[in-house]
């Protein structure tokens, strides 16, 4: 067989599975939000009712703004802590040795762990009465033993920011310290003999250089957040209330809770929208890298 | 305080700073082992020392909870998937890697673009469609959609993998006389082993951990053993002993498998933008 014939049959099945099962269920989850699409009724399925499942969400939902906020905080705080926290870790550990490296591998753990796991061991770890958060804090600030964690608004949404910084933070301290390697350590040491002090070397020579890593973290945390979903309905299932109900979790409950599946998918297509500009910045650096 | 004091204060701070990150990364973990260990009395009281018992872990294989078919479900839906995404990803990481495709850039950026989708947008249409061919509750139907989420993960991966494979050998062998899929089949696959392998751990975690879609498209038969956490409740609340039991059968040997791949996990999650 010619080279030009087969290099396309190859790629064939991939791009079968690709269509049949991501572009296919994202066109027809398009065309779902244009319909009535109750789960309940046959035939709604079929019967368009053009954008008034857009306005419905935009202008008579107040729960899908709460989730859109919900959310927007969420992937702010998220992504802004975690690359703080997993940048400061990287420099911590990224000189080697004995230690670091052990550590280095026990990075791994967290995000082998299932993220309805994650939201599990959380919500076992807050429990007011015998949680292991309650004990800690029991013994090293007594005011703060026994409260209900989960059943406040602000504390439950801190709660579940936690829990996706501790199974984020290690991935993405293993993502930066791979950066950091490719920084080239002979700029580091002129700039050391040269005088300048750690904080300006750090901000004038490794930063710079890390730069496009840390836009890949950024960016692709950034994408997870937005998704949330697996911890939060562990951890909380969205409450108490509507306090940590994410859009995802909101286009769960519309969907597949109260059957509508027109009007979830026509709030899951307006949260396609800001992925379409992180994949096209993310598809850059990675174009870039190869 | 001179050079060489501040200099070990640095260092003693640093130890301080690194110990602090291993606590809070082991905490939960620690915790989940112990709770599984403790007979039901023991977990409400915050024991760090008690009588380990391994009654949990015969729980919850016994009715109502059941927990061999979810480990069966997870293990043979993980397994399936992987075993139909990795040569069918294999294939075209080949291709996108050694040949000029046209549409290529295109179709690479699309593949990496599904990643990015949320899982409930691609769920909803697929409910639909089950519930029309019976296909709810299926195994079959779970191995369907997980193809969505492991695929373009298993193509970008193991494309880095061909990509790190010199051309030259394939040339002489096809000079030799070989024909393309013989140098496929002979040198290519080979030497590309270890990369498939490692991507087809890489993939049975993400398809074992997978939560959604198992959330949605399964209720009883199918039932995969994240979802399955959700039994552990009765009437005076969560049954910490057993989701601790079952939280271990299913961390433990992702984290065995995540260990053995360690070294290109960064590459893999990331599509190749970091190396």
């Amino acid at each position: 067989m010619r080279d030009n014939t087969l290099k396309y049959l190859l790629v064939l099945p991939a791009v079968v599975v690709v269509f049949a099962t991501a572009i296919w269920p994202l066109m027809e989850s398009l065309r779902l939000s244009f319909t009535i699409g109750r789960l309940n009724r046959p035939g709604s399925l079929d019967q368009y009712l053009g954008w008034e499942n857009y306005t419905w969400a935009f202008f008579d939902e107040p729960a899908f703004w709460n989730a859109v906020w919900v959310t927007a905080v969420y992937t702010l705080l998220t992504v802004a802590l975690t690359t703080l926290l997993a940048m400061g870790l990287a420099m911590l550990l990224a000189p080697g040795g004995r230690l670091r490296s052990g550590v280095q591998t026990l990075l791994i753990l967290p995000f082998a762990m299932s993220p309805a796991l994650i939201g599990v061991s959380f919500r076992f770890m807050f429990n007011p009465e015998f949680g292991l958060f309650d004990a800690f804090f029991g013994l090293v600030l007594p005011p703060l033993a026994g409260i209900s964690w989960l059943a406040d608004p602000v504390l439950a949404f801190a709660v579940c920011v936690m829990a996706d910084i501790w199974g984020w933070v290690p991935f993405l301290t293993l993502v930066l310290i791979g950066g950091l390697a490719s920084v080239p350590r002979d700029t580091i040491e002129a700039a050391q003999v040269d005088g300048a002090s750690s904080w300006r070397v750090f901000r004038d020579v490794t930063l710079p250089q890390l730069a496009p890593v840390l836009a890949v973290v950024i960016i692709l945390k950034s994408i997870f957040s937005l998704k949330t979903f697996d911890q939060i309905f562990m951890l909380t299932n969205g409450g108490p209330g509507t306090a940590t109900q994410t859009l995802s979790h909101y286009i769960y409950f519309n969907g597949m809770k109260y059957g509508q599946i027109g009007y979830a998918a026509s709030v899951a297509w307006l949260m396609v929208i800001p992925m379409i500009f992180l994949t096209y910045a993310y598809a850059r650096y990675v174009f870039r890298k190869n | 305080m001179n050079g060489k004091q501040q200099k070990d204060l640095w260092q003693a701070v640093q130890i301080g700073l690194i110990m602090v990150a291993i606590f809070i990364i082991m905490a939960p973990i620690v915790w989940i082992f112990l709770a599984a260990f403790k007979s039901h009395v023991d977990v409400y009281q915050l024991k760090l020392f008690f009588r380990p018992t391994l009654s949990n872990f015969e729980t919850v294989f016994q009715e109502p909870f059941n927990l061999g078919s979810k480990l069966f479900n997870s293990s043979f839906v993980a397994f399936v998937t992987v075993a139909l995404a990795i040569p069918i990803a294999t294939m075209a990481a080949y291709s996108f890697s050694r040949f000029r495709l046209f549409g290529e850039n295109a179709m690479l950026v699309t593949i990496l673009a599904t990643q990015f989708v949320p899982a409930v947008v691609i769920i909803l249409p697929f409910f639909v469609m089950f519930r029309d061919l019976g296909l709810l509750d299926t195994r079959v139907g779970l191995i369907l959609v997980n193809l969505a989420i492991v695929m373009p993960f298993a193509i970008w991966m193991i494309k880095g993998f061909i990509d790190g494979i010199p051309v030259e050998t394939e040339e002489a062998a096809m000079v030799d006389g070989s024909s393309r899929l013989q140098v496929i089949r002979n040198i290519v696959l080979p030497m590309a082993a270890p990369g498939l392998l490692t991507a087809g751990i890489f993939c049975f975690i993400i398809a074992w951990n997978e939560f959604l879609f198992a959330l949605i498209l399964t209720n009883k038969h199918a039932l995969t053993l994240p979802v399955g956490l959700a039994l552990f409740k009765a009437e005076e609340g969560d049954l910490w002993n057993l989701l601790s039991a079952a939280g271990i059968i299913i961390m433990v040997p992702m984290f065995v498998m995540a260990l053995a791949i360690r070294k290109y996990f960064v590459q893999g999650l990331t599509m190749g933008a970091v190396r």
